[in-house]
């Protein structure tokens, strides 16, 4: 089953166009990962795919439902606020920077937005915010504020607080690079099980053998376009394209 | 001794006066400070320049003018033009006046929430009043404690504007009895009840900065 469906996105920060035509289809259960060089536009597409930003052209489809399209003239139209919430919340976000709500302990993250939105009774959502917890090896935190969590804590939190919508899609942008490298490992981990359990993801990431081990597509970025895209196969060991070559020569 | 306790009784007057004047300001101010800096940051630029225009005048004129125009010019616009009784004069002079800067203070302390906060909220479902509500709001109040308290503490000194309305709050009692006694006692006495009003004020905003310390930032 298709669960996203991108075509031709064009988006345009003033005069510099930074996404140049994107099309993409990503099926349940799948492992994306997107690389290229800084600047190409990886994190603008993962921010237009939740509204984030918004695209100048083409369509977006989640799961079946529109989210923007052209109409007759070839302008974007976005569907109502109300309904393109509905269609976002059933996409996860975990950001480089955490972005954990600092005056909310660890639990209280988790749960605000199942309450908040979808109106789920606490005694309901906290066992279930434990349980993800748990899960990403924080349960003892749980009454802690971010602040007194390390970045590959928070991060974790970060992804337990997505997953607590219980959404069908994650995206990640980047979600080990502002952490110190012996913290990685940990998030990469969270992330592994998840694939593991067949979550549909899709990740920005500079950590090349992540995308080599997790993902079962690897799409590659420059200057606002696919240039290439493959399995991890043919994109590390066997890139077509010279901008491909380069890109992960300079990453090695 | 004897002198000071006949005093007491008109002095006891004019401390009412003035916490009244103090605390229906500040409880007015406030809320309508906040309402303020969201219609200042609204997208709609009609609204927010309205505000901006609003703030510009409220905190570039004397509050002394302002008190003024309320009282004795007001009446005369036409149409909407209303005698108001002193106290109620005072009283609105203060609130519009007051809540022109927590509006800058709030404004200053939503706008430096960083953009990542809204972005979570949004990704997570919420509406933008329920980010705000639940998201924003609560860190700004951590942040604008300070300055609030600051700004409250001017009130308090303020509030002894409303001499030029003739209205008898405490320095204004204490400077009739120095005229009339030749005794600088009441001058004191009010500087004594200004100092122990601030100390209250400061040891509640430590309070308040205390609780919110349970997170840093
Ligand atoms: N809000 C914005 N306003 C203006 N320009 C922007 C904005 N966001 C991104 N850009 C520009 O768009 C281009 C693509 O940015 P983007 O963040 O998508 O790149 P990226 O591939 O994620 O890079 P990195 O690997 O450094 O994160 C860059 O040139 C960037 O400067
Ligand atoms: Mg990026």
């Amino acid at each position: 089953m298709n669960m996203l469906r991108l075509n031709n996105i064009h988006k345009k920060f003033n005069h510099l166009e930074v996404l140049k035509g994107i099309s993409l289809e990503v099926s349940q259960g799948e492992v994306v990962a997107i690389i290229g060089p800084s600047g190409s536009g990886k994190s603008t597409l993962l921010r237009c795919l939740n509204r984030l930003e918004v695209i100048d052209q083409g369509t977006i489809e989640i799961e079946g439902e529109i989210l923007a399209t052209e109409d007759t003239e070839g302008k974007c139209q976005y569907v109502s606020e109300q309904k393109a919430r509905e269609i976002c919340f059933k996409m996860g976000m975990v950001f480089q920077q955490f972005n954990l709500f600092p005056h909310m302990t660890v639990i209280d993250n988790i749960i605000e937005a199942p309450m908040l939105v979808k109106g789920i009774k606490k005694d309901i959502i906290i066992p279930e915010a434990e349980e993800l917890l748990k899960k990403v090896g924080l349960f003892e935190k749980k009454d802690s504020y971010p602040s007194r969590l390390s970045g590959g804590q928070k991060q974790r939190v970060a992804i337990a607080r997505a997953l607590a919508m219980k959404p069908d899609i994650m995206l990640f942008d980047e979600p080990t690079s502002a952490l110190d490298p012996e913290l990685t490992g940990e998030v990469l981990k969270a992330m592994r099980q998840l694939a593991l359990e067949h979550m549909t993801m899709i990740v920005v990431t500079h950590e090349m053998a992540f995308a080599r081990e997790v993902a079962q597509r690897v799409i590659f970025m420059d200057n606002g376009d696919i240039v290439e895209e493959g399995t991890p196969e043919q994109i590390f060991n066997n890139p077509q394209q010279p901008r491909t070559q380069a890109f992960l020569k300079s990453m090695l | 001794m004897e002198k000071i306790i006949t005093m007491m009784g008109p002095m006891l007057d004019g401390v009412y006066v003035t916490l009244q004047m103090f605390f229906i300001t500040l409880v007015l101010s406030l809320p309508l400070g906040l309402l303020l800096s969201l219609a200042r940051i609204s997208k709609y630029k009609p609204i927010s320049f309205l505000v901006e225009t609003y703030i510009w005048l409220m905190r570039g004129t004397p509050l002394m003018l302002q008190l003024l125009f309320v009282y004795y010019a007001l009446p005369l616009v036409p149409y909407i033009g209303i005698k108001l009784p002193d106290f109620s004069a005072a009283i609105l002079a203060f609130v519009l006046n007051y809540a022109a800067y927590f509006a800058e203070i709030f404004r200053g302390g939503i706008q430096s929430i960083e953009r990542g906060q809204y972005e979570a909220g949004k990704v997570l479902g919420m509406t933008y009043v329920q980010t705000m509500r639940r998201i924003i709001l609560p860190q700004v109040l951590k942040r604008v404690v300070p300055p609030i308290s600051n700004e409250t503490i001017t009130l308090v000194k303020d509030t002894s504007l409303i001499y030029v309305l003739a209205m008898n709050d405490l320095l204004r009692t204490a400077r009739t009895i120095v005229q009339r006694e030749f005794d600088m006692t009441p001058f004191v006495i009010a500087a004594v009840f200004y100092l122990a009003m601030t100390l209250v004020l400061t040891w509640v905003f430590n309070k308040l900065e205390e609780r919110y310390a349970a997170y840093d930032e």
